[in-house]
């Protein structure tokens, strides 16, 4: 299957500063592509220009082979493009069920999206009516992944699914992406801690200021190079 | 849609029917200034029918005097439309990440006080 998502020579910046030099990354049907690299390398830009959120200066968005640069965001979640940012972006104060109810916008009813969220993650059932601020951060997580599951995603964008979780949490997180993906789903994932993702990952690049810098299989070799390039004692 | 398609497939399908807009992130800037031009040139083409009016004893040109002072009530009219719209959206995002950024600090916070009791 061609890539579902293919980003050709993308580069990006915020105002004078220059974020992504010219990145090249592709992501098919069912695959897990770790997008690796240190603090400030530019994983987030990376996905918010996969998801059309920040523009490109330069290169293409190719979702399904078709060319995306420039299409409006909206437009791009509608067709199915699913960003689950930093930080989670549930609402704190409103309930599971609440949050969940904020994706009926699109289309589908309240049960279906209940039913989706709770078989996969039986915990938020149990939390139903709790304020989603007072769960932990693992559950909120799972919160924010069943809100994504929720628009029926082809592909799939995650930035630090890991932040600030235990390490059982996030290798049971990751399991469920796993899962996601073997339904078809083309999954982004970006994380700074590397030994969290490439259990699960079929591809991985590291991205080091802006640039690739190393792709290929996660196995040893990858593994073995990662603190180099994180700490740029390689090249 | 055939039952043997998949997401995937879906996906190839729904984006191939999907109007893309030319980028257009300028557009809204665009609005906004012409809306301010407009609302400025009012006043201005009013001024301009009084003048030219009280300039004359020509009926003629004083009806021309009349229309053009019209014309720049539309435009301070179509203006100011265009200028709300388009600073309050702007206004109204902002408030909303506002919004949505204070929420998630208060949240952060409601577990450490927590912790402290």
């Amino acid at each position: 299957m061609s890539a579902l998502l293919e980003l050709r020579g993308v580069r990006a910046s915020y105002g004078g500063i220059t974020a992504l030099h010219g990145v090249d990354l592709s992501v098919s049907a069912g695959q897990v592509v770790a997008l690796l690299g240190p603090n400030g390398a530019g994983k987030t830009t990376t996905l918010k220009v996969a998801a059309g959120v920040h523009p490109a200066d330069s290169g293409r968005l190719l979702l399904g082979g078709r060319d995306v640069s420039g299409a409006n965001p909206r437009d791009l979640a509608r067709a199915g493009v699913c960003l689950i940012p930093e930080g989670r972006g549930v609402f704190p104060n409103l309930s599971v069920r609440d949050n969940l109810l904020m994706m009926t916008f699109t289309g589908r009813g309240r049960e279906e999206i209940e039913e989706i969220a709770f078989a996969r993650f039986p915990v938020l059932a149990e939390r139903a009516s709790q304020a989603a601020g007072t769960m932990s951060g693992g559950e909120q997580q799972m919160l924010a992944l069943a809100r994504g599951l929720a628009t029926d995603p082809a592909v799939l964008l995650l930035d630090e699914l890991s932040m600030g979780l235990a390490p059982l949490v996030v290798a049971e997180l990751y399991e469920q992406v796993a899962e996601i993906a073997r339904q078809g789903v083309a999954v982004l994932v970006v994380e700074q801690f590397a030994a969290a993702v490439l259990d699960i990952a079929d591809h991985a690049a590291v991205l080091v200021r802006g640039r690739v810098e190393r792709r290929g299989d996660p196995d040893a070799g990858l593994r073995a190079e990662l603190s180099d390039l994180y700490l740029g004692s390689a090249r | 849609m055939t039952s043997t398609e998949t997401r995937a497939d879906r996906f190839v399908r729904e984006l191939a029917e999907l109007k893309i807009a030319d980028p257009a992130a300028g557009r809204s800037a665009l609005w906004l200034r012409l809306g301010a031009v407009l609302m400025a040139v009012g006043p201005v083409l009013g001024a301009a029918a009084y003048f030219m009016s009280h300039g004359t004893t020509d009926p003629l040109a004083q009806r021309d005097a009349l229309a053009l002072g019209l014309a720049g009530v539309c435009a301070s009219v179509v203006g100011s439309a265009l200028f709300l719209r388009y600073s309050l959206t702007g206004f109204l995002r902002f408030w909303m990440a506002r919004q949505s950024y204070d929420l998630s600090v208060l949240a952060d916070r409601l577990p450490e006080k927590e912790k402290l009791q």
